[in-house]
């Protein structure tokens, strides 16, 4: 099973380095995980998008649709790449913990 | 009449080579295929599990009489090769089609036909080995399945078809990519039966977040009909645009209102998933995935299967509802682009000319056009609003895949090659259109043209679907 490991932080990851646990998931795990996405620092623009998504993971076991997830944070798709360079289905699930998509997406 | 050791012919130097290599260690094969294989599931004594499956597929399925008839032709004209566009990228030998083919088929000579048997015998050639096993998984998964080599055959081999069948084989003995696996896995298993393991309450959320979008947009009160008994068309669209297209799913749900229809359609509840990546693969998966439709029109009384913007999804019911889906009771299959077009043409709807401005295009998807089967339809709706459409040159039967076929699509691991080598060609082709709309009616071929368009430097090309611009375009009284 592999490991992420930064500071603190120790976490079971898949092979793709997404939580396979996400209940152990917490501020600073985002914090570390960014920077695997290259996001060095987390604003206040990042963890609105993150929190809607975990917020929405707890409720209903996946993320939202994409559309839902620009319209509740206020952003467009594109200001949600700038957020996350790997987009939202990759780069800000991963963040918030969510694990990784499977299928066509 | 004896035989005597001098008499037998002397092995080459490079075959001896290749008999005396060691087997490969699993750490090996996992290095080698990494992508391919589950990191706990290494296959281990490859070639004797190899000829067993293929064994039993050959005896087992119809694909026997194909790959005994293609092994008798030679199959190295090559022609094929200037209809490769991977070929056509890396000008590697390898990538020609009817080289890819003839690694099975050299298998299946070697092992299954008197010929080879015999000869291999005397001359103590045993054909297969690990490495040739590995080569085989490589270069079926660098192929995307696109079938454009098919046409030009001049000896009529379906490369595609040989593709199918050997990746068939490999999966049986635990080679193939992680991605598909775990997909199809969580669809035929898991507790959400999709590929995407969207549970229903999110999937519910979502059709009721769509029904108000659709409301502030067109003012308009239409609710997505789940498990309505008796409607004519069951529709299962590939469930990752319950996440990712909500503009495809909101302009089909459209049409069907303005059209009238609004009774004529539903979902299920309990299975909506049009993906069927059995197609890429596996045919047992290809059957289940096409049992669970034919149940769920059995349990809701529905007549036909109508499957959403998705080019496999399509392709793997209209093929193969026959075979794995009834016989001649299987139901029939319909595309969504076929119903929006005839409700066009009876004229249920009316679509406001001049309502896109900006250059559209439309990408065929492989695997609706390649076969002749929709082609005309899409362009006829798209020519009736948009004010400047272009094509693609080649398009229709002729045109270039998105470059991200066969399942490569899903594959995250091999985006530098989707992008890089496969999807080279399709971006070319899209940066002499010109075009800003992308029309790809496939949420493959949307997902892999917006990575294509972004790794080559398309960043003004938006990759939208047909009902994307159809909703924008309908006019409802």
């Amino acid at each position: 099973m592999p490991k992420f490991t930064q500071g603190d932080v120790t976490i079971d990851v898949d092979e793709d380095g997404f939580m396979l646990e996400p209940e152990q998931w917490n501020e600073e795990v985002a914090k570390a995980l960014a920077t695997t996405e290259g996001v060095e620092d987390l604003t206040e623009a990042h963890w609105k998008v993150v929190n809607y998504l975990r917020e929405y993971y707890l409720q209903f076991g996946v993320a939202p649709m994409i559309r839902k997830l620009c319209k509740e944070t206020g952003f467009k798709l594109k200001e949600i790449y700038d957020l996350f360079p790997s987009g939202p289905a990759k780069g800000a699930c991963k963040v918030a913990g969510l694990p990784k998509p499977t299928g066509c997406v | 009449m004896q035989v005597h050791s001098q008499s037998l012919p002397q092995l080459s130097p490079a075959l001896l080579a290749k008999l005396s290599q060691p087997k490969l260690t699993p750490e090996k094969i996992q290095e080698r295929l990494s992508y391919i294989i589950e990191k706990d599931r290494v296959p281990d004594d490859l070639p004797r599990r190899f000829l067993e499956a293929f064994a039993a597929v050959l005896q087992h399925t119809n694909y026997r009489q194909v790959i005994d008839n293609y092994a008798r032709i030679p199959a190295r004209c090559a022609n094929c090769s200037c209809a490769c566009q991977i070929y056509q990228q890396t000008h590697d030998p390898k990538d020609v089609p009817c080289y890819r083919s003839n690694l099975l088929l050299e298998a299946y000579r070697r092992h299954f036909t008197l010929r080879g048997i015999v000869e291999g015998h005397l001359k103590g050639t045993p054909y297969l080995t690990d490495d040739l096993i590995l080569e085989m998984a490589e270069s079926y998964y660098h192929c995307t399945a696109c079938r454009r080599c098919s046409l030009e055959c001049p000896l009529g081999i379906d490369h595609g078809l040989v593709t199918h069948i050997a990746r068939y084989v490999l999966s049986e003995i635990g080679l193939v990519p992680r991605a598909l696996v775990i997909s199809t896995r969580e669809q035929l298993e898991g507790a959400t039966h999709n590929t995407s393991a969207i549970p229903w309450a999110a999937i519910k959320d979502t059709l009721e977040f769509l029904e108000e979008e659709i409301k502030d947009d067109k003012g308009i009160d239409l609710t997505f009909p789940v498990d309505h008994e008796g409607a004519e068309f069951l529709f299962f669209a590939p469930v990752s645009d319950y996440l990712m297209e909500a503009e495809t799913l909101m302009g089909i749900a459209t049409v069907f209102y303005a059209a009238g229809d609004q009774n004529r359609w539903t979902i299920s509840s309990q299975f909506l998933d049009g993906i069927n990546y059995g197609l890429f693969y596996n045919d047992w998966v290809l059957e289940k995935c096409l049992r669970l439709e034919v149940d769920q029109l059995k349990r809701l009384g529905a007549q036909k299967i109508l499957i959403g913007e998705c080019g496999h999804a399509s392709r793997s019911a209209k093929a193969f509802m026959k075979t794995f889906g009834g016989g001649k009771k299987a139901p029939p299959v319909v595309n969504i682009m076929e119903y929006t077009w005839r409700a066009w043409k009876d004229g249920k709807i009316r679509l406001r000319p001049g309502a896109i401005d900006e250059r559209v295009t439309y990408h065929d998807p492989c695997n609706i056009a390649r076969t002749g089967w929709i082609i005309e339809q899409p362009r006829e709706l798209l020519r009736a609003f948009c004010s400047d459409f272009v094509e693609m040159e080649p398009h229709g039967v002729w045109n270039l895949c998105c470059g991200g076929g066969g399942g490569t699509v899903s594959v995250d691991e091999i985006r530098p090659y989707r992008t890089g080598v496969t999807g080279v060609k399709k971006a070319e082709q899209i940066r002499a259109t010109g075009a800003h709309y992308v029309v790809a009616p496939c949420a493959n071929c949307k997902k892999q043209l917006r990575e294509v368009c972004e790794d080559n430097g398309l960043s003004d090309v938006e990759v939208v679907g047909l009902h994307d611009l159809i909703y924008r375009a309908l006019i409802l009284d």
